[in-house]
């Protein structure tokens, strides 16, 4: 690309209202064009004030402390992630909460792998499609349900964010029972929930990072919370499907479609031998789930670290 | 926990962007305090030009969060020789929230609306009570050059930024050829540039 042709883009590279490839030649050009480039960067200067130009918008101050929760919470999992890929076998109570909603560990694509062989091992999907009978599949399909616990869990996420802020300034306090309404109430049970020592967390991830997912299991009280974060929608006609998986059997524990934010969470109760459980998997599945893993894992994570 | 994470200050005083490059130096290095600080910085201006450009508080949110969140992903993209990290920010802001733009307008087949122009609804010269004097004045040499701009040149302008869309959109909204629209805003731009001339001579 000339000079000439360059400069002319200029100014709808610095919109972004030119087409990626005339950017993408554009930008190669201004790179190495003492003309082209920084008059390219006063524009995008220019652009960027059009942009503080507009009024200010309200904000919401909760909602906004959530956000800066979770993205705090998210960057520290990762920082935590890079330095030691070992999870931790006992979180503390702020810990606890922050894989909850930060999702902090995420497994290394070997130990991905691993889990994924072991999964597929366990039970080869084909033999158990053809083997398992009618009655049997209710058995198994009813045998675990998971309630959706919020529709709306954007909103909830990011109360329990401010929560957790709160929970985390003064950790004594966080076992008393909320004095300030239902839903702060509910939040507290549930951290509590998840900050006790009985409590087994299954890490869940994917070879993409962006893909993250908890599993909390208090064996002494049998309860079970699914929480994902950043899951993409399921293909039309399709729904994701978590399983339980065991030396003998994969149970399925429900389907689930997350909401816009890529959030689900869910709550259970369901009885399990306390080591019988070896891994976690959601796979993608026809709308209304499978007796069986059929699709392809989408993220899961071992139970056993 | 670090208690400056618990604050919400929200103000936009004393945002140097010598501050914000160090921040973002941090984040580089996996300091994600900096990432919390980034945001108090710049969520309000990030969060005011996504809603106005999406006009939808709840999916401004999630691009606000969506953007912070590339940032920490991308900060070591961030090169300081091509402009401000807030120019940076708002460009993948704006970027995230014009494609969500796009593809509502897809869906909806209404890409073209040409309704709700911009400059209508910006306060004339009412000072933003958060922004530095700096920041102040430089809103005002913007706000003046575009007021000057010719209608038609503003007009394009609008549509780029505001609405995202491409010059042969531009062309078919406003039913002008591609070549005029190019010129138009060129011309604009080159416009809108000059009174920040000033600012970024006395830059380091
Ligand atoms: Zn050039």
């Amino acid at each position: 690309m000339s000079h000439e042709e360059a400069y002319s883009e200029l100014a709808a590279i610095a919109l972004g209202a030119a087409s990626t490839e005339v950017s993408a030649a554009v930008r190669e050009h201004a790179a190495a064009c003492p003309e082209c480039g920084p008059e390219l960067v006063a524009m995008e200067e220019a652009v960027a004030q059009l942009g503080q130009l507009v009024p200010s918008a309200v904000v919401n101050r909760g909602r906004a402390a959530g956000i800066r929760s979770r993205l705090v919470m998210r960057a520290r999992g990762e920082r935590e992630t890079r330095s030691s890929a070992a999870p931790r076998a006992r979180p503390d109570l702020a810990r606890g909460v922050a894989s909850l909603t930060g999702l902090g560990h995420k497994l290394t694509p070997e130990s991905q792998r691993a889990v994924e062989a072991e999964i597929r091992k366990v039970a080869p999907q084909e033999k158990r499609r053809t083997f398992v009978s009618g009655p049997v599949l209710l058995a198994l399909a009813a045998s675990i349900a998971f309630v959706v616990v919020a529709v709306q869990l954007g909103r909830v996420m990011a109360e329990r964010d401010a929560l957790r802020a709160e929970v985390a300034s003064g950790a004594d306090t966080a076992n008393a029972p909320g004095t300030t309404g239902g839903r702060r109430a509910e939040n507290e049970a549930l951290v509590a929930a998840m900050a006790s020592p009985d409590v087994k967390i299954v890490p869940l991830a994917s070879g993409n990072a962006t893909r993250m997912g908890r599993m909390f299991w208090n064996p002494s009280s049998n309860d079970w919370t699914f929480v994902v974060y950043t899951m993409p929608p399921p293909k039309p006609g399709m729904t994701y499907q978590i399983w339980l998986v065991t030396d003998s059997t994969k149970i399925s524990a429900g389907t689930f479609n997350p909401d816009q934010r890529g959030h689900a969470f869910m709550q259970a109760k369901y009885a399990l031998d306390r080591d019988a459980l070896k891994a976690v998997a959601v796979t993608e599945e026809p709308a209304g789930g499978m007796p069986a893993p059929t699709g392809p894992i989408v993220i899961s994570g071992s139970a056993t670290p | 926990m670090n208690p400056s994470e618990q604050e919400l200050p929200y103000t936009r005083d004393i945002r140097s962007n010598a501050e914000d490059v160090a921040l973002i130096r941090r984040m580089c290095d996996a300091d994600e305090t900096a990432l919390g600080a980034l945001y108090d910085r710049w969520m309000r201006s990030l969060h005011s030009l996504v809603v106005h450009l999406l006009k939808d508080p709840d999916e401004a949110e999630d691009v606000v969060e969506e953007t912070f969140w590339q940032a920490w992903r991308k900060a070591s993209s961030y090169e300081p020789s091509r402009g401000a990290v807030s120019t940076w920010l708002l460009t993948i802001g704006r970027r995230r929230a014009l494609d969500r733009l796009r593809a509502k307008a897809r869906r909806r087949e209404d890409s073209l609306t040409r309704e709700g122009w911009v400059l209508a609804e910006m306060p004339s010269n009412a000072p933003d009570p958060l922004q530095t004097t700096e920041g102040a004045e430089r809103r005002r040499h913007v706000l003046a050059a575009l007021r000057e701009l010719p209608e038609e040149q503003r007009e394009v302008l609008e549509l780029g930024y505001f609405k995202g869309l491409t010059q042969p959109e531009i062309a078919e909204a406003t039913g002008q050829p591609l070549g005029t629209v190019k010129t138009r805003m060129r011309l604009a731009m080159q416009k809108l540039r000059e009174p920040l001339s000033m600012y970024r001579e006395s830059a380091p």
